[in-house]
């Protein structure tokens, strides 16, 4: 299994190598120069000329490139040219956020979705099959957006019960740091009505961003399910007279969930790449309102950081995923 | 115990003790305002200037004059006054002597002039204002209340931008400087003002969130508010539904100044809020690259001036929301010709005219782009009706979709400016060479203001002479002259004078708008309730 994981993980190197790369050329070889916006109001060409000097745009592409590759592997993400920050430090406290907020949406995609993927399987062709059917087609058809604001009139505007934005309130001092997510650190300092503020407002959000990974996660369960239920240990089970209840939630369900777990990893990128829209409706402090700002200013410094670090995550949860989808079935850890 | 009684178990002890505890979380208080308007992008006064850094400035910093009301009236700040000798060269401005920094330092000549030399010195933000006539080196302090600058050339709008210049603490500062920086790294996320504000810096999240508490020790002091607000919450929300919604909701005061018009009376309706309507001092244009064929033939700009449809635009997709502007100066500004006939939405007179830049060499079957900011979508509402009504004309108008930073670095140059632009001129400083001196005297070509790449000595001359009068009367004759020349060869196409449109919380009193900083002057506001 350590030749397993080191193996992914050195596969993992090239694939980020060339995300950079492809980033960064779309970013400096498309028009994109800030230089003029940087140097203000009326600013003379001359100006201009030497805020794009300072910040090195003048260079060659090549060389601006080779520069930023020197700089990551450092572990220096540069500064951003809007906030005159470091980058990593604009990132860090909103990391936490967006890691969060996707790792709710995903668990709660997971916990619904698994279970109701398997009972549509289970009562296939069912009415509950086709009501299944249509929600999960709903789920991955439905604009996130849209479904936000909605959630956002009901639950909020006129029922009051939870929070229209934000992640915690304002003026309120957040749990005290320990890991950055504010679910984990009010758990950790037993602090309940931290987690409790915390839990109300991360509702929304996770459970918008979690839509269309629900459908998905259940389709796929219910696909797997099916087909596992053909299976001649299914009969051997049923005939040696187990509980159709532990054939289903305990054999069946463990053959089938392979196809959703390695769902789940590639789940991981979209939510990830949807928590932009989804951080914007909900004013969810994290690094997709961030990478919003960012392109919207062409700091391009920002923006590459941004794809970089999700790039990693991603990189590192579908590791993740091949080690449990390993441990689910050993011959996959042989395959490679 | 089995496994299942303990999971059970330990559940409900975990929801009773979620539940059960004490909600700890403090309602909001009394005296503080959650103003959700857009951020600048860092907060050092002197490296941006845009409208999010007046409304910043504004508060965390003071000037030597400031802007107040509206129309905006050039108040002394700072300064008690001024004078300007004869040849219009040597500006002298005498301060308060008992003002303060936060720091509790005392704010004195030498940080004037050490302020206006950072400004020179980074060459950003509202450097380019001073730079073409004033040297850092001719701003002087001959003692502790007294500074006194030294023009290269007479310029008498000299005095309208003095409120651009944050006056900032240099003993806080230069500790704080890293390879010759002026500190701008360190200035980006921290303050070192005198104003009625102080910046939490703990609290500040670049272009998030930023918290400002009361500053009780203020020159000016505070008996002209019985009920200040003690802390400024300062929250970019992204999304406008959810600005609007936020506010409705009670869970902010403020939105910022340009709530969509389809949102107004939803707002209004509401039991918790209302809109404020203030008309502003700027002007939408339709910026067109007097220099490129066919929108190098006078009859050819004539043509597409004649061929928006502005009372759809206005009435139709702002609702009255704006105010038609016949040329570029805001028609609430001194220097805009009271009579100036704006151009009408006459599509036979657009045919026409079309006809007779044809005749005089026109390419006029080229099609040509119109560049929108395309996170804004007026731009690109106003790029559709145009392209609508010119294809009744046959003009292709193709609408291309572009970014701010990228269309600034683009008009640069003439041949690397597109055909033609959509922005806004927003009030920078009050004064018409804000909007028809930068953007019609040719000496600004090469800067985005000057992007339409006109060129009329006429023109040049009279807005030079303008520059260089001091009396206001002449200055106004002067730029009613230009302004009338540049529209009668349409230049570019004006449309309207903004109405900023504010949402504000029932709970906000004394709000005043002015359109440097966009209203957002937190030392007259309170709150109740």
């Amino acid at each position: 299994m350590t030749r397993f994981v080191l193996r992914r993980l050195l596969l993992a190197l090239p694939a980020l190598f060339g995300l950079l790369v492809l980033t960064f050329i779309m970013l400096r070889v498309l028009p994109s120069d800030p230089s003029a916006a940087l140097a203000g109001e009326n600013a003379t060409p001359e100006q201009i000329a030497a805020v794009r000097k300072a910040y090195g745009f003048d260079e060659p592409i090549w060389k601006q490139f080779v520069i930023y590759v020197g700089q990551v592997a450092r572990a220096d993400l540069g500064n951003s040219i809007i906030s005159n920050r470091p980058v990593a430090s604009d990132i860090a406290w909103r990391l936490p956020a967006t890691i969060e907020l996707t790792f709710a949406a995903l668990l709660f995609a997971a916990l619904v979705g698994i279970p109701l993927g398997t009972m549509a399987a289970v009562w296939h062709n069912s009415p509950f099959d086709h009501v299944m059917r249509v929600v999960t087609v709903g789920g991955l058809a439905i604009a996130s957006f849209w479904f936000a604001i909605i959630l956002q009139i009901v639950f909020s505007m006129d029922l009051g019960w939870l929070p229209l934005r934000a992640r915690y309130p304002d003026g309120v001092p957040p749990p005290t740091e320990i890991t950055g997510l504010y679910l984990v650190d009010s758990l950790l300092t037993l602090r309940f009505d931290q987690f409790w503020a915390s839990f109300k407002h991360i509702i929304m959000p996770a459970f918008t961003l979690s839509l269309g990974g629900l459908a998905s996660i259940a389709r796929f369960t219910r696909a797997g399910v099916l087909e596992t239920m053909q299976k001649d240990f299914v009969h051997y089970a049923e005939a040696a007279g187990y509980a159709r209840k532990r054939i289903i939630w305990v054999y069946v369900l463990r053959n089938s969930v392979v196809a959703a777990t390695t769902q789940i990893g590639l789940l991981f990128g979209t939510l990830i790449s949807s928590a932009v829209a989804v951080e914007a409706i909900f004013d969810w402090p994290g690094v997709g309102s961030y990478a919003v700002s960012a392109i919207l200013t062409s700091d391009y410094k920002a923006v590459l950081a941004v794809t970089l670090i999700v790039g990693v995550i991603y990189a590192v949860v579908n590791i993740i995923v091949d080690v449990v989808h390993a441990m689910l079935d050993p011959r996959v850890a042989e395959t490679l | 115990m089995k496994r299942r009684t303990f999971l059970v178990g330990t559940g409900a002890a975990a929801a009773t003790a979620v539940i059960g505890s004490p909600i700890a979380l403090a309602q909001r208080n009394a005296n503080e305002l959650i103003w959700a308007d857009q951020l600048p992008g860092n907060l050092d006064p002197h490296a941006l200037f845009d409208v999010p850094m007046q409304g910043y400035m504004v508060n965390v910093y003071d000037t030597l004059y400031a802007y107040e009301g509206n129309p905006p009236k050039l108040v002394p700040w700072l300064a008690t006054g001024h004078t300007v000798s004869e040849d219009g060269l040597t500006w002298t401005f005498k301060l308060h002597d008992s003002v303060k920094f936060h720091d509790g330092s005392p704010l004195t000549a030498e940080d004037v002039v050490w302020s206006f030399q950072r400004l020179l010195g980074i060459k950003r933000g509202a450097a380019s204002a001073f730079l073409p006539v004033l040297d850092p080196k001719n701003v002087t302090a001959p003692d502790k209340t007294t500074v006194v600058f030294k023009l290269k050339h007479a310029y008498v709008p000299f005095l309208s931008a003095v409120p651009l210049v944050a006056i900032v603490n240099r003993r806080v500062i230069e500790p704080n400087v890293k390879d010759n920086d002026w500190g701008t790294a360190w200035l980006a996320s921290h303050s070192a003002g005198s104003g009625v504000y102080v910046l939490d810096p703990e609290t500040y999240r670049p272009v998030q969130q930023a918290d400002l508490k009361r500053n009780p020790d203020h020159f000016k002091g505070w008996g002209h508010n019985k009920q200040p607000v003690e802390i400024v919450r300062r929250r970019n929300i992204l999304e406008t539904t959810t600005r609007i919604n936020a506010l409705i909701k009670g869970e902010i005061d403020a939105t910022d100044s340009y709530l969509p018009t389809d949102q107004v009376e939803r707002v209004m309706k509401s039991k918790t809020a209302t809109v404020s309507q203030d008309q502003s001092m700027r002007v939408m244009v339709l910026r067109m690259n007097n220099m490129k064929a066919p929108l190098d033939n006078v009859n050819y700009r004539r043509a597409l001036s004649h061929a928006f449809n502005y009372k759809g635009f206005i009435s139709g997709v702002l609702k009255d929301y704006a105010v038609r502007n016949a040329g570029p100066i805001p028609a609430n500004l001194w220097g805009a010709p009271k009579d100036l006939k704006p151009y009408d939405y006459d599509l036979d007179k657009a045919k026409e005219l079309l006809a007779k830049a044809k005749a005089e060499g026109a390419p006029i079957d080229r099609p040509i782009e119109i560049h929108i900011q395309q996170h804004l979508a007026q731009t690109t509402q106003a790029a559709q009706i145009l392209q609508q009504d010119l294809r009744r004309i046959g003009v292709t108008l193709n609408i291309v979709p572009n970014l701010w930073p990228q269309l600034t670095a683009s008009t640069a140059k003439p041949e690397t400016t597109p055909d033609m632009w959509v922005h806004w001129v927003s009030t920078y400083f009050v004064d018409p060479e804000n909007w028809i001196g930068q953007m019609y005297d040719s000496a600004f070509h090469g800067t985005w203001k000057a992007s339409c790449w006109y060129k009329n000595e006429k023109v040049d001359t009279l807005l030079r002479e303008a520059r260089r009068l001091s009396d206001q009367a002449k200055r106004t004759a002067l730029y009613e002259e230009a302004s009338r020349i540049v529209v009668s060869e349409a230049a570019d196409i004006w449309i309207y004078n903004t109405i900023e449109l504010r949402g504000l919380s029932n709970r906000v009193k004394g709000f005043q708008f002015t359109p440097v900083g966009s209203g957002a002057i937190f030392r007259i506001i309170s709150v109740t309730g």
